[in-house]
C-alpha cells in the first residue's frame, strides 16, 4: 500500500470548499451529494466511484432540509468522505472501480453525515463568539472590524471539513488490505448490496419528496420505466 | 420610486447584492443571520451616513436578530436599502426598517423553505439522479444549470423588487404563486425517484441474473417498496439501508 498524498490533499481542498458553499456562501448546490461526490471522483481520477456514490447519497439525503435553526445531517461531508474513500480504495487495489468498493465505502463512511452534524453544532459556538465580537466592536465604533467578523465564520468550516475529508481519503488506502482479505462470496454479496442500497435510497427519496401522493407518483414513474425497458428489450430481441 | 432615483450608485447596489451571498457566513444560534445582514448592507450604509454616530446607529439596527431563507433574504436586503435611503433623507423614522424586517422575515422564510428546500431542491436532485444512467457525468452540469437558473434569477429578481418596491414587494412575491409551483415540483421528484428505482432494479437483474434476471429485478423492486413502507412508519433510514445491504450481501453470497 502506498499513499498518494496529492490525492489526499486534493480531497481535503475540495471537501473544504464545498463545506463553505453548503452554508456560508452562495448555496448554488455544488455541495449536493451528486455534485460534490462526482467532482471528487473527477479530481481523484475515479469518475465511476464518484458518480455511483453521488447518485446513491443524493437519493438518500433528498428529503433533508435545513429549516430554521434545525440541523440536518451533513450530506456534503457524507458525500465527499465516501467518494474520496471509494476513489482511494479503488486506486489502492490497482484495478478498476467496482460495485463492491462503492458498497463498502458507503457502509463505512455514510455515517460521516452524523459526524458532520455534530461538527456543525460545534462551529455554531465559534460563530456565536464572532457575533459577540462584532457587537462589541460596533458599540465601540469600530464598524470595519465588526463587519469583518462575518467572513471569519467561513474558515473553520473549510479547515474542519477539509481535514475530515482528507482523513477519509487516507482511510481508503488502509481499508484496501481488508477488502483483499474478504472471501470471494462476501465481495460478491457487497456487489449485490449496491443496487439494493440504491433501490432503498430511491424509495427514501420518493418518501422524502414531500409530494402529496408520493406513493402513487413513484409507482407511476416505476411502471413507466419498467414498461419502457421491457419494450426496448423486446424490440432488441425481435 | 425606481432604482434610477437612488442616491446609491449601481456599483454600491451590486456590492450589496454580492455581499448578501455571504449572509450565512457567521450563522449563530443567538442572532442567526444578523451579522450577515449587517455585512451585506454595510456598503450602502457607508454611502448614506457620514462616519460617526449616525452610521454606527444604522449598523446597530441590523445587528439585531434576523433569520429568513437565504435566497429570499435578497428581497429583505433590497428592502432594507430602500428604507435606509428614506431614513437617511429624513423621510422615515428608523423604526420603519426594523418593523419591515420583523414583519417579512418569518413569512418569507416559510415561502423560501417550502419552495426552494422542500420542492426545487428535491425535484432538481431527483431529476439529476435520474439522468445519471442516460448522461453519466453530464447529469451533474444539467442538475446545476436546472437548479441555478431558477435560484439565481429569483434571487436577483427578489433583490430588485425589494430595492424598488419596499413594503409593496409582498404583493409581487404573492403573484409568483410559489406554493402551487412547489407542489408540481414535488410531484416531479416522486416520479423521478420511482422511475430510478425501477431502472436500478431492472438493470441489476439484467447484469447479475442470467436465467434468474426477472426474479432478481422483482426482488430489488420489492425491496424498494418495503423500504418505502418502513421509512413511512418512521423506521430510521440508516436501519433500512443497512438491513437491505445485509440482505443483499447474504443473497449475493449464497444464490
Amino acid at each position: 500500500m502506498s499513499v498518494v498524498w496529492d490525492q489526499v490533499a486534493l480531497a481535503g481542498v475540495w471537501g473544504g470548499l464545498v463545506a463553505v458553499e453548503r452554508k456560508a456562501f452562495l448555496q448554488a448546490m455544488l455541495s449536493r451529494p451528486l455534485v460534490a461526490a462526482s467532482v471528487m471522483g473527477l479530481l481523484l481520477n475515479d469518475v465511476p466511484s464518484g458518480l455511483a456514490v453521488g447518485l446513491l447519497l443524493e437519493l438518500f439525503f433528498l428529503g433533508t432540509a435545513n429549516l430554521g435553526a434545525s440541523l440536518p445531517e451533513n450530506d456534503t461531508l457524507a458525500a465527499t468522505a465516501t467518494s474520496a474513500a471509494a476513489a482511494t480504495l479503488t486506486a489502492a487495489t490497482g484495478a478498476g472501480s467496482t460495485p463492491a468498493i462503492w458498497s463498502l465505502a458507503v457502509l463505512l463512511f455514510i455515517g460521516m453525515g452524523r459526524v458532520g452534524r455534530r461538527a456543525d453544532r460545534l462551529l455554531e459556538g465559534h460563530s456565536a463568539r464572532l457575533a459577540r465580537v462584532a457587537l462589541a466592536s460596533a458599540e465601540a465604533g469600530n464598524l470595519t472590524r465588526a463587519m469583518r467578523q462575518n467572513l471569519w465564520g467561513m474558515w473553520p468550516h473549510f479547515a474542519l471539513y477539509g481535514a475530515l475529508t482528507a482523513l477519509c481519503a487516507l482511510a481508503g488506502y488502509f481499508v484496501e488490505p481488508l477488502l483483499q482479505r474478504l472471501p470471494h462470496v462476501v465481495v460478491r454479496g457487497l456487489a449485490w448490496a449496491w443496487p439494493a442500497m440504491a433501490s432503498v435510497a430511491a424509495a427514501i427519496a420518493a418518501q422524502g419528496s414531500h409530494a402529496r401522493r408520493a406513493p402513487l407518483y413513484a409507482a407511476l414513474g416505476a411502471a413507466a420505466v419498467t414498461v419502457a425497458i421491457v419494450l426496448l428489450l423486446l424490440t432488441e430481441r425481435a | 420610486m425606481s432604482a434610477g432615483d437612488s442616491a446609491l450608485t449601481a456599483g454600491v447596489l451590486l456590492r450589496v447584492f454580492m455581499r448578501s451571498l455571504f449572509l450565512q457566513a457567521s450563522w449563530n444560534p443567538q442572532g442567526m443571520q444578523n451579522l450577515g445582514l449587517a455585512y451585506a448592507v454595510f456598503p450602502a450604509l457607508e454611502r448614506l451616513y457620514a462616519a460617526g454616530p449616525a452610521r454606527e446607529e444604522a449598523v446597530r439596527r441590523h445587528l439585531v436578530f434576523f433569520n429568513t431563507h437565504p435566497y429570499v433574504a435578497a428581497a429583505i436586503v433590497g428592502g432594507v436599502v430602500f428604507h435606509e435611503e428614506r431614513i437617511a433623507r429624513g423621510e422615515e423614522a428608523p423604526d420603519r426598517v426594523v418593523a419591515f424586517k420583523a414583519a417579512l422575515m418569518g413569512p418569507l422564510a416559510a415561502l423560501g423553505d417550502g419552495f426552494f428546500w422542500l420542492s426545487l431542491k428535491p425535484a432538481a436532485g431527483a431529476v439529476g439522479a435520474a439522468l445519471v444512467p442516460l448522461l453519466g457525468l453530464w447529469a451533474v452540469p444539467v442538475f446545476l444549470v436546472m437548479y441555478n437558473l431558477v435560484h439565481l434569477l429569483l434571487r436577483v429578481r427578489l433583490y430588485w423588487l425589494g430595492l424598488t418596491l419596499g413594503d409593496r414587494l409582498v404583493e409581487a412575491v404573492a403573484r409568483a404563486n410559489l406554493p402551487a409551483r412547489g407542489a408540481r415540483l414535488r410531484t416531479v421528484a416522486a416520479v423521478c425517484a420511482g422511475g430510478l428505482a425501477a431502472w436500478l432494479a431492472v438493470t441489476f437483474g439484467a447484469n447479475a441474473g442470467g436465467a434468474h434476471a426477472p426474479l432478481l429485478a422483482a426482488g430489488c423492486l420489492a425491496l424498494g417498496v418495503a423500504s418505502y413502507v418502513l421509512v413511512s412508519r418512521r423506521v430510521p433510514n440508516y436501519v433500512v439501508l443497512y438491513l437491505a445491504a445485509l440482505l443483499a450481501c447474504v443473497a449475493g453470497a449464497f444464490l
